[in-house]
Formats: C-alpha cells, sequence, structure tokens
C-alpha cells in the first residue's frame, strides 16, 4: 500500500495520520464498471486472541479522555455498528459533523472515513478515532497507563503476544477486532434472494447504472463522487457541531473555514482551486444498510426509498454533480425491487457476545499493592 | 516602576546566589548545575549558616512589603483584557469535555487551589501534584513545583492542554471562542483582532491572574511602618523566622521565596501506594516527559528540577515557594504531604524528617541547610502565628455569569448558500 501512496502524509499534533489520496490510490483500485465483481467477501484470518483483547478495548469506555465513551457508544452494534442519530454524538462538550458510518466490513476497505482522509490501514483510523478531539480525546500515553493498570489487560495483551499493554499494542488489537465483523448470512451472499431482489439486482446492474459506483464485493469503488446531498444545516445551527466542524476544516487546510457553509468532503485531499471538488464524497458500501439508517455522510436521508427516490431524479441539486447522476425513470415497482436488493445485503445482527465484548468492565482501577517493589 | 523593583530583588538573590553557590555545591559533593546563578543549590553556606544567630541581612534580601507585579511588555493591562481574563478563567470550555475550568481546579474557596493531597484532575484522572494557588502567581518567574515554566502566558496553555489538566486542544477551543458572540466583542476589544484567537485568550488570563495578588498582609502593614500589625508572639516568631529557624535563608525577599531550587527532605507522598488511579498518572507523568527506560521503570517518586536538565545532583529539588496566602492553601508540599502548618513546622525542626522517621527518596541531594533546629514548644507557637501574618483577608469572587453559544450563520444564509452550490 505504501508504496502507490504518492502523496503528502501528515500527522496532526496527536499522531492523527492524515493522507492526501493521489492518482496512486485510484489506479490501484480500478473501478469495477463490468459489475461481475460483485460477490461475498473474502474470508480474513483472523488472530483470535487479538480480537478478543480488540473486542474488549472497543466497548471500554476508558479509552476516552474523560472515560465517558468507548468506541461502542457512536458504532452501535444494535444498528448495525453504526449510529440511527443524523450526525453523530461527539466528545462530551462536542458533537460531530458526520454521520458515523458502519465499522461492519470496515477491514475489506482501503480508504476510510467520508471524505477518504485516512487510506492507509485501520491502525491509523483507530488512533485518529482515540486521539481527536472531538471524538475521543484521548492522550494515548495515559490510555496506555489505564491499560496497564487493569490486570485483564495485562493478561490478555500477553496473550495476544503483544508484551505489556501499550497504545502500539491496542492499535494492532482493535484492527484486529473489526476483522471479526463481517457480514454474516445476507441473502444476496447465501444466494437466497427474494424475486423482487433479483429483479433489483438486474436494475442496479442496468437501467439504475448503481453499479458504476457501488461495486466490488463491497458494493463501493472507494472513490469520491458529487451526488449532491443537501446540506445538513445542523452542522452550521448547532454551535458544538459547528465548533468541531470548524476546527477540523482549520486542521484539513481549508482557507476560508470560518466562512465555510458546506461540508468539502474530498476537497480536503486535493484543494482544487476550482473548487470543483468540493462535496465529494467516498461511495460507501452497501452492506448492513438494513441496520445503518439514516443514510449518507450527514444523514439527510432517512430511509432506503428515500435513496432510491433521491437517485431516481437524479440526485439534488449541485453543480458538480456526477454526470452519471441523472433522472432514472424508475417505475413504482423497479424502486421496490432496487430497495429490497439493497436490504438482501445485510445479514444477521451482530450483537450477541461473539462480536460484542459483555462482561462488565471494572468501576475503579486496581492498587498495584507492592508498587515500590516492582518496576513501573 | 513596579517591574523594576521586583528586578533589582532578583538582582540582589542571583548575586548572592552566584557568589555562594559553589562553595555549597562543593560542601554537599555535588557537580554545580550548568547555570549556577538562579538554577542550583544556593543560599549561604552552611559555614555561615552555623554562625546564624542573627538575621543574615548581609546576605539575604529581607523580607519585605510585596510592590506591585511586574508587567511584561508585550501583554500590557488594560480593563478589558482583565475582564475577559476573568470570564475564561471560569470557563470550561477552555478544556476538552467542557466540564473544567481554571476555576474548578483553583477553586477561590479554597485559596484559589485544591484542598485535597493531590489535586483533582481532569475527569476520568487525578493529577500528580499538589495544586498551587493563583495569588501572587503574578510575581513568581517560574511557575509550577518543578519551576517549568517562565511566564504566566506559558503556564497557561500547558494547564488548559495537559492531559491530567484541561486536556482541550488549541484548534477546538479557539473554535469554540469564536461562537460565542460575547467573546468575539471583547476579544476584539482588548486585542483589536477579528477573531478570538488562543494564544490572546492565554494572554488575558495571565493579564487577570496578575491582579489576583494580595499586599495588604499584617506582615505587609507591619514592615510599612504600622508596628501594631503584628502580635508580640508573631515578632517573637519573626524573629525566630530570621533567625535560628533559618526560613529565611530560602523564604526571603518580597515573596518570601528565592525561587530556587533544594530538596529539604520532603517523603514520598502515601497516595501512590494506595490509589490505582495516582499510580496510573504518576507513569504518565514519565513517560510524558519523556523519562529514559530505566528511570520509567524504577523511579518511584517525584524527581522535580531533575525533569528539566536531568542532572543527578538535582533530583528531588523543588521551586521554593512563597509562604504567603498560605493560610487558605493548605495541604502543603508538592503532593500536600502536610496537612497543617504545625506539621511543616515540626519537619522543618525534626531536619527534615516526618513524624515517623521519613525523609526523601534522594538523600545526597538533600541541602545541608536543613537540619534540626531543636525549637522549644513555645518556639514553634511564635513562629506559626508569624506564619500565619503571611496571610490577608481571604479573596472571593463570584463565578460570573458566562456568555453563550450562538449560531454564526442563519438559517436564510445557510439556504442561499446551499442554492447556491
Ligand atoms: C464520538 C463518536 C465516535 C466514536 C467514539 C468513535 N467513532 Fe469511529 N467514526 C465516527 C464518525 C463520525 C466517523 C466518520 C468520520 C468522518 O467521516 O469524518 C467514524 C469513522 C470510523 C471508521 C471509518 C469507517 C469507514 O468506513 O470509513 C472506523 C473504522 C471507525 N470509525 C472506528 C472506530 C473505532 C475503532 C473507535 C474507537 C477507538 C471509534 N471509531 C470511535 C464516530 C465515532
Ligand atoms: C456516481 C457514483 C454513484 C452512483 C452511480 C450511485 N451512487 Fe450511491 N452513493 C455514492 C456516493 C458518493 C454516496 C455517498 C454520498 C454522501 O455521503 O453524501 C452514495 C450513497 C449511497 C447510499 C447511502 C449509503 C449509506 O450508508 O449512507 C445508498 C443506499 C446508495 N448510494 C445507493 C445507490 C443506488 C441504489 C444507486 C443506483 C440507483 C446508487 N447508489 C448510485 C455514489 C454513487
Ligand atoms: C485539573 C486541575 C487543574 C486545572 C483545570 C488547572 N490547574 Fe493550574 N494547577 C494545577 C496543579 C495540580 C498545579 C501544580 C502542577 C505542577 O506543579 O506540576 C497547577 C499550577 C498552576 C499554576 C502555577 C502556580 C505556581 O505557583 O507556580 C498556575 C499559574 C495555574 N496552575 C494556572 C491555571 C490556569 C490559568 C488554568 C486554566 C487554563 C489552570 N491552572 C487549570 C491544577 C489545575
Ligand atoms: C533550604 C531552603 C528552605 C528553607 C531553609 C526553608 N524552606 Fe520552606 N520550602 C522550601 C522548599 C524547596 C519547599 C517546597 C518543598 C517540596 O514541596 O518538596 C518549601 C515549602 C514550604 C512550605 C509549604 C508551602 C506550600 O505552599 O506548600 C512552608 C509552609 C514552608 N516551606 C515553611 C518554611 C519554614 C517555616 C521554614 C523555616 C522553619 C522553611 N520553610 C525553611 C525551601 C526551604
Amino acid at each position: 500500500m505504501a508504496g502507490i501512496m504518492t502523496t503528502r502524509p501528515f500527522m496532526n499534533k496527536r499522531g492523527f495520520l492524515v493522507t492526501a489520496l493521489g492518482m496512486g490510490l485510484i489506479l490501484a483500485n480500478p473501478v469495477a464498471i463490468a459489475g461481475d465483481d460483485i460477490g461475498p467477501l473474502a474470508t480474513l484470518k483472523v488472530n483470535k486472541a487479538r480480537a478478543e483483547l480488540g473486542k474488549r478495548l472497543f466497548f471500554d469506555k476508558r479509552l476516552s479522555g474523560d472515560a465517558a465513551i468507548s468506541c461502542g457508544t457512536c458504532h452501535k452494534p444494535e444498528y448495525g455498528f453504526a449510529n440511527p442519530d443524523a450526525l453523530s454524538e461527539g466528545y462530551p462538550g462536542n458533537k460531530h459533523f458526520r454521520n458515523a458510518p458502519s465499522v461492519i466490513n470496515a477491514a475489506h476497505k482501503t480508504v476510510w472515513m467520508h471524505d477518504g482522509r485516512i487510506g492507509t490501514n485501520l491502525n491509523d483510523v483507530t488512533r485518529g478515532m482515540i486521539t481527536e478531539s472531538y471524538i475521543m480525546n484521548m492522550d494515548m500515553r495515559i490510555m496506555q497507563e489505564r491499560l496497564k493498570q487493569d490486570s485483564l489487560y495485562v493478561k490478555m495483551f500477553k496473550d495476544a503476544g503483544l508484551g505489556e499493554p501499550s497504545n502500539g499494542g491496542a492499535r494492532k488489537a482493535i484492527p484486529e477486532y473489526l476483522k471479526t465483523l463481517n457480514s454474516e448470512g445476507a441473502p444476496f451472499d447465501d444466494g437466497q434472494m427474494s424475486a423482487s431482489a433479483k429483479h433489483g439486482l438486474e436494475l442496479f446492474k442496468g437501467k439504475a447504472g448503481c453499479i458504476a459506483c457501488h461495486n466490488g464485493p463491497m458494493f463501493t469503488d472507494g472513490q469520491p463522487y458529487n451526488t449532491g446531498v443537501k446540506e445538513n444545516f445542523d452542522v452550521f445551527l448547532d454551535p458544538a457541531r459547528h465548533q468541531a466542524f470548524i476546527g477540523y476544516a482549520d486542521f484539513m487546510g481549508i482557507v476560508n473555514y470560518m466562512n465555510l457553509k458546506r461540508d468539502p468532503g474530498a476537497h480536503i485531499q486535493k484543494h482544487k482551486a476550482d473548487g470543483s471538488d468540493i462535496g465529494k464524497f467516498i461511495t460507501p458500501s452497501l452492506r448492513e444498510l438494513k441496520y445503518t439508517a439514516p443514510y449518507m455522510h450527514n444523514g439527510m436521508i432517512k430511509t432506503l426509498p428515500e435513496v432510491v427516490a433521491f437517485y431516481n431524479r437524479g440526485g439534488d441539486n449541485d453543480r458538480n454533480k456526477d454526470i452519471r447522476m441523472k433522472p432514472l425513470d424508475l417505475s413504482k415497482q423497479e424502486q421496490k425491487d432496487l430497495v429490497a436488493f439493497l436490504l438482501a445485503l445485510s445479514g444477521k445482527p451482530l450483537t450477541s457476545s461473539r462480536h460484542v465484548w459483555t462482561e462488565a468492565y471494572p468501576k475503579e482501577y486496581e492498587v498495584i499493592a507492592n508498587w515500590l517493589d516492582v518496576p513501573n | 516602576m513596579s517591574s523594576l523593583k521586583k528586578t533589582s530583588i532578583l538582582i540582589m538573590a542571583t548575586t548572592v546566589a552566584a557568589a555562594l553557590s559553589v562553595s555549597v555545591a562543593a560542601a554537599m559533593g555535588d557537580k554545580p548545575s550548568a547555570s549556577a546563578s538562579g538554577m542550583s543549590q544556593v543560599g549561604p553556606t552552611p559555614a555561615m549558616a552555623g554562625t546564624f544567630a542573627k538575621a543574615p541581612e548581609a546576605a539575604i534580601p529581607p523580607l519585605a512589603p510585596l510592590g506591585e507585579p511586574p508587567i511584561p511588555p508585550d501583554n500590557p493591562m488594560s480593563k478589558a483584557k482583565i475582564e475577559l481574563g476573568k470570564l475564561l478563567f471560569f470557563d470550561p470550555r477552555l478544556g476538552g469535555d467542557a466540564s473544567v475550568s481554571c476555576a474548578t481546579c483553583h477553586d477561590p474557596e479554597q485559596g484559589w487551589s485544591w484542598a485535597e493531597d493531590i489535586s483533582r484532575g481532569y475527569p476520568g484522572t487525578v493529577h500528580w501534584r499538589s495544586n498551587q494557588s493563583i495569588i501572587n502567581t503574578a510575581y513568581y518567574s517560574k511557575l509550577f513545583w518543578a519551576g517549568s515554566v517562565p511566564s504566566l502566558e506559558a503556564q497557561a496553555p500547558s494547564a488548559a492542554k495537559g492531559g491530567v489538566a484541561g486536556n482541550g486542544e488549541n484548534d477546538l477551543m479557539e473554535a469554540r471562542l469564536r461562537l460565542i458572540p460575547e467573546y468575539v466583542k471583547r476579544f476584539n476589544e482588548a486585542f483589536g483582532e477579528p477573531w478570538p484567537t488562543i494564544n490572546n485568550a492565554w494572554k488575558a488570563l495571565a493579564a487577570f491572574e496578575r491582579t489576583l495578588v494580595q499586599r495588604d498582609t499584617p506582615l505587609d502593614k507591619y514592615l510599612l511602618g504600622d508596628s501594631s500589625a503584628l502580635t508580640e508572639q508573631q515578632v517573637s516568631g519573626k524573629a525566630l523566622f530570621e533567625g535560628k529557624a533559618r526560613c529565611i535563608l530560602c523564604h526571603n525577599g518580597a515573596l518570601a521565596t528565592n525561587e530556587n531550587y533544594y530538596n529539604i527532605g520532603v517523603p514520598r507522598a502515601g497516595r501512590w501506594l494506595e490509589d490505582g488511579l495516582a499510580q496510573i498518572t504518576f507513569r504518565f507523568e514519565y513517560y510524558a516527559k519523556g523519562a529514559t527506560e530505566e528511570l520509567y521503570r524504577t523511579v518511584k517518586d517525584d524527581v522535580g528540577l531533575y525533569f528539566r536538565n536531568k542532572n543527578k545532583w538535582d533530583k528531588g529539588k523543588f521551586r521554593v515557594p512563597s509562604l504567603r496566602y498560605i493560610g487558605y492553601t493548605e495541604p502543603y508540599m508538592r503532593q500536600g504531604q502536610f496537612y497543617t502548618l504545625e506539621e511543616v513546622i515540626d519537619f522543618y525542626d525534626r531536619g527534615g524528617f516526618d513524624e515517623e522517621g521519613n525523609t526523601t527518596s534522594y538523600p545526597k541531594t538533600k541541602t545541608p541547610l536543613i537540619t534540626k533546629l531543636n525549637l522549644s514548644d513555645e518556639e514553634k507557637e511564635d513562629l506559626l502565628a508569624f506564619l500565619e501574618a503571611f496571610t490577608g483577608e481571604k479573596i472571593m469572587m463570584a463565578k460570573p455569569r458566562l456568555p453563550g453559544y450562538k449560531p454564526l450563520f442563519t438559517l436564510a444564509e445557510l439556504e442561499a448558500a446551499q442554492a447556491a452550490k
């Protein structure tokens, strides 16, 4: 991967690796037009002990600065590891300005975040989530010492071959856990689709043209497009969100960040002078949509029939909208079939203890009783 | 004018320091630190201290009434700035989760400090040192227990951003200020810039802190000529302070500190042996300050000044704190090892040992200036009475009403932008 990253990766204050994606990445993921590459996901090899550790970390609130929220607070298992709010909550004292995406199948992706700002690996995504001031606002050095104070973590890190608890180890274990979150039993994968869904698949590949962007086993080409989704004004009308947005836009190098009235999306990657890349967002996966409403980067579309209606009218207004976004002239029945197909891409809920850490966390930190006699 | 006064006191102290530090260091069998003036062990030689029955006027700046605080030329005071600084001091939005302000930890009710041995921390943490009062910090030339920052302007960001204090991030705190119209107005008035900036927030905080001074203690009044301001007992205590008890060696001048660094024998904080949260922060502090692997693994106490220069002869040394306002700032010492001034006096009387005979973890660097004092009970009471003269009225301040957020754009503006997409 690193070899084809052609552009300037840089770190923010808290070690958030930001990558401006260049042509290299685009070439590395050739856009599949044919559509015959859609199919079940590859099976990932998982280190069980590490994944188990990652599971405990994912739901542990002690991974946030004030120990109030965990990854699971925003990425909720019962909502397909996404969030039912249009715009995500944030670290206490803040709110987020985007929709929290599902992390199911995230290990199958090569580009993450709605604006595609991370193109390296889930280790970097995890670091970004933990340290970003409006997400978990955690000084990872404190996190490491918290983990070392928990004897179960000491054991789990050791069993996972990660030595003593460390932030590097945590950033290996969480991605390993994310590898265990895969679509399971989706009718599409199991060959169990209804007639309506099968018809929907034909439309998806044909008349509706969805496959142009939503292709591959993840139903995404990993590329940014402008589909003309309306702005969610709450980003600007709620100062708790706007402050996070300003902090983000400032950090991403948007010059007039105080005056910005729309989400720049993937513009932050190349900052095209003519602004033609403003409002492009990375094509999301279409798996697990059954659980992850509302939709789009800002949750502006509440239901799947509404998403399909959106595409049927050629998307909403934007002068830089992708040329493929044009009225589709789908009948009511065709729209229903398309929705049926989209739903057939969702599997069983991943809400049992196989995927969710269900044991209680200690309420207080243990005391290292012989503190004077043991190395720190 | 006032800043000149301050400077002259400092010059005096450092001259004395420069003249004497080498011989002190030699007496300790320790190398002097690189900057002999000010940074290292200073004070009269042990030989002098031995013949020290009388007040050492010749060598040591005497106790003096407190003048006006020095004002740095690049951050002049103004009413607008001070008032803004006050709001910011009480505003929890200058911190990570918007729940902790400077005033939360530096609580006016608790002497602008926090009355636990180790300070409360950012939510989910505890600090690792005792909280210091804000009162009279305007006069220090180095702040924090280990004197690690040189100015209030430089101190504020480390307070607002440190992981166990404010845990805030610049961009986000600045963005918050910009969405509070009252702040936009006040920053503009105070600094003449269109938007609040985080650097100007630090300046405003520093300006406000420079107003938190106390210059009318009984001691100030006495030194200005009102002989009735001290009781007879306090006058006896003053003589002990300047003589037999030798406090004046370090607690001298108008601020009652020479701002030098010593290891006086304060033992390790018991809290680290019994509190898991405190053990976490202890390790974090070493990790964050870039300790070597070996130090991080083995250290079991606060190395103080050593953090800053990595000179082994500076282990366990701390900046001499002012004794002003201590009537309201218990507990005392860097991790609040002592809850009362009686205990402090007993500690000095024993030559730097607590009740159980514990002393510093770094006996090699302990100053020879601290030795058994053999004070009688009456002398201890007199000294205690005199220590009270460093404190005047309690400085109280009600939490101001904080200005609210307001959306920056109207719905109509957003709709217009949408339509123009
Ligand atoms: C406060 C809410 C919140 C918390 C807590 C949170 N996330 Fe996220 N997460 C988000 C939001 C919002 C995004 C999308 C951000 C964007 O596009 O700018 C996101 C994006 C992601 C993505 C990228 C998904 C994709 O397909 O692009 C992954 C993976 C992820 N988070 C994992 C985690 C992990 C692991 C943790 C815990 C260490 C975590 N998140 C904690 C809100 C949260
Ligand atoms: C030009 C490329 C392109 C085409 C063609 C396209 N999409 Fe999309 N799709 C996207 C992008 C980009 C987004 C994300 C937009 C955003 O977040 O604002 C998206 C979002 C979605 C979502 C929301 C997913 C979520 O988790 O929020 C659904 C559902 C969806 N598309 C379905 C379809 C269907 C059905 C079709 C065919 C009718 C289609 N798309 C055609 C690019 C495309
Ligand atoms: C979580 C509690 C906490 C918060 C919040 C906090 N402080 Fe402190 N403050 C402390 C502690 C503890 C110390 C001593 C730390 C040390 O020496 O390592 C201290 C030291 C100081 C000092 C040095 C005093 C001296 O004698 O050298 C100043 C000045 C100060 N703080 C100002 C502030 C300001 C301004 C803010 C808000 C921006 C603030 N503090 C927020 C706990 C806090
Ligand atoms: C050699 C220099 C020196 C001498 C002499 C000295 N002190 Fe101190 N004093 C210090 C230092 C250094 C500290 C902080 C030590 C620490 O926390 O480890 C301190 C702390 C204190 C404190 C606690 C202040 C606070 O805010 O927590 C008091 C009270 C005090 N000294 C009183 C006295 C008295 C009374 C005497 C005389 C009996 C005396 N000191 C003699 C250097 C000295």
